[in-house]
């Protein structure tokens, strides 16, 4: 039961395609697993329709429809082309690590996963997406995994696509959506393993034990 | 100028007058314009489209652009979406104008990565499925005759792989959507969806091989 849900705005701005490709992709995974936020976004984007193209205001700022020879001439264009989208089925990626598999979400299917590479039961593959200092990754924690406890300065998102996690605040399930920033200090840990797609906008910032003298780990992660 | 124009112009021009909504009536008549597209190919039909649509979206793209050549860009893009794809609309579904919203949103969505990034790479219709857990591909249809001769030897299936092929096909509904719609197993709709293309296939050869003989 999936009980962590992207707060509204960020369901509104990933209705209006307003966020990083990084974020939509992964509020596009909970959105298909949870049809509470799934029903919320439907009503999100036909808000955005409304407001583009049929507001009264839109019309009074309508010409009376001025098409110029430009926009015409693609009318042509465009119908020139007797071929139609076909539909089919989209082939979904997997990745292997450390002997399991998972089949990744359709979201992240034609997205460049590097290579697994870890410390201890911890392995993290980048996802390379080119967004600067936003880093995407898959992170896999073996069963008896833990992360040291941490805080953030930017934002840590955390989507569960598989297995369990829990940290002081809970037990999360797949398709929870767990956002944390500054004001959040914590240390999850998995019984069973767990396979979770992270965004994360700054370094972590290890607060205790041997995490803080742990350089690599916090690059690890980050 | 078209039939279909004429009546949208006229449509417009009386809606400036009564600021009364009549987004019911557009919305029947942007349904039945992209019916007309899907099932015919109709340009007039098409054309009635994008004088609705085109100069807002023209608008719209140029505030978030800034950029006279890039907000045509996504007009070209998002209006040969609409054409390319106007079989996938279904009226069950939503709004016309929700629909070709969704068209924008992904043509800008991925033009705005284009511009931030080094990278080529598509992404919008992975986050947003136009066709729920289905993706559309720039794939060359049959022609409309072969469709034609489809629709014939559909019915020459039996029934349990017609309901597959036709909720899948024409319902655009994913294979989960069906398995639960149809209570069956997601593998039994797997299996029937493929026996019945295998037909299906096998039906469109023979008719080919068959013609040749004549």
């Amino acid at each position: 039961m999936i009980k962590h849900h992207p707060e509204t705005k960020l369901l509104q701005s990933f209705s209006a395609g307003e966020l990083p490709v990084s974020l939509s992709a992964a509020i596009s995974i909970h959105v298909e697993m949870c049809p509470v936020c799934q029903q919320r976004c439907e009503e999100f984007t036909e808000q955005k329709a409304e407001q583009y193209f049929e507001s009264a205001h839109v019309d009074d700022l309508a010409e009376p429809i001025q098409i110029d020879s430009n926009l015409l001439a693609m009318i042509d264009n465009i119908t020139d082309d007797p071929t139609q989208a076909h539909v089919v089925e989209p082939t979904l990626n997997s990745v292997a690590v450390k002997g399991d598999e998972y089949q990744l979400p359709r979201a992240l299917r034609s997205m460049s996963v590097g290579r697994f590479a870890g410390i201890g039961k911890v392995s993290r593959a980048r996802i390379d997406l080119d967004e600067g200092e936003i880093h995407t990754s898959l992170l896999q924690i073996q069963p008896g995994g833990m992360i040291p406890e941490h805080t953030h300065k930017g934002f840590e998102l955390t989507l569960l696509l598989d297995g369990e996690f829990s940290d002081d605040m809970g037990t999360y399930y797949p398709g929870d959506f767990i956002w944390l920033d500054g004001r959040h200090q914590h240390n999850p840990k998995t019984e069973q393993g767990c396979l979770c797609l992270t965004v994360v906008s700054d370094a972590l910032h290890f607060t205790q034990g041997f995490g803080k003298l742990l350089n690599p780990f916090g690059s690890l992660l980050y | 100028m078209t039939q279909a124009g004429t009546i949208l112009l006229q449509n417009q021009k009386s809606g400036l007058h009564n600021k009364v909504m009549t987004n019911d009536n557009n919305h029947q008549q942007l349904a039945a314009w992209l019916a007309d597209v899907a099932n015919n190919r109709d340009k007039a039909a098409f054309t009635g489209l994008f004088r609705f649509f085109a100069p807002k979206i023209q608008r719209i793209a140029h505030q978030q652009f800034s950029n006279e050549s890039q907000a045509s860009e996504v007009v070209q893009e998002t209006m040969s979406n609409v054409w390319r794809k106007a079989h996938l609309y279904s009226p069950e579904k939503g709004a016309p104008t929700t629909w070709v919203y969704t068209i924008m949103r992904n043509v800008s969505f991925d033009m705005l990565r284009k511009m931030k990034s080094r990278k080529e790479d598509n992404f919008s219709e992975d986050i947003w499925p136009l066709v729920e857990a289905d993706n559309v591909e720039t794939e060359v249809y049959p022609d409309h005759l072969q469709q034609n001769q489809i629709l014939a030897y559909l019915d020459k299936l039996p029934e349990n792989q017609k309901q597959v092929v036709k909720g899948f096909y024409f319902l655009e509904m994913s294979q989960e959507q069906l398995a639960r719609h149809l209570n069956l197993p997601l593998g039994t709709v797997k299996s029937r969806l493929r026996l019945a293309l295998g037909k299906l296939k096998q039906q469109l050869t023979e008719q080919d091989m068959g013609e040749r003989d004549d």
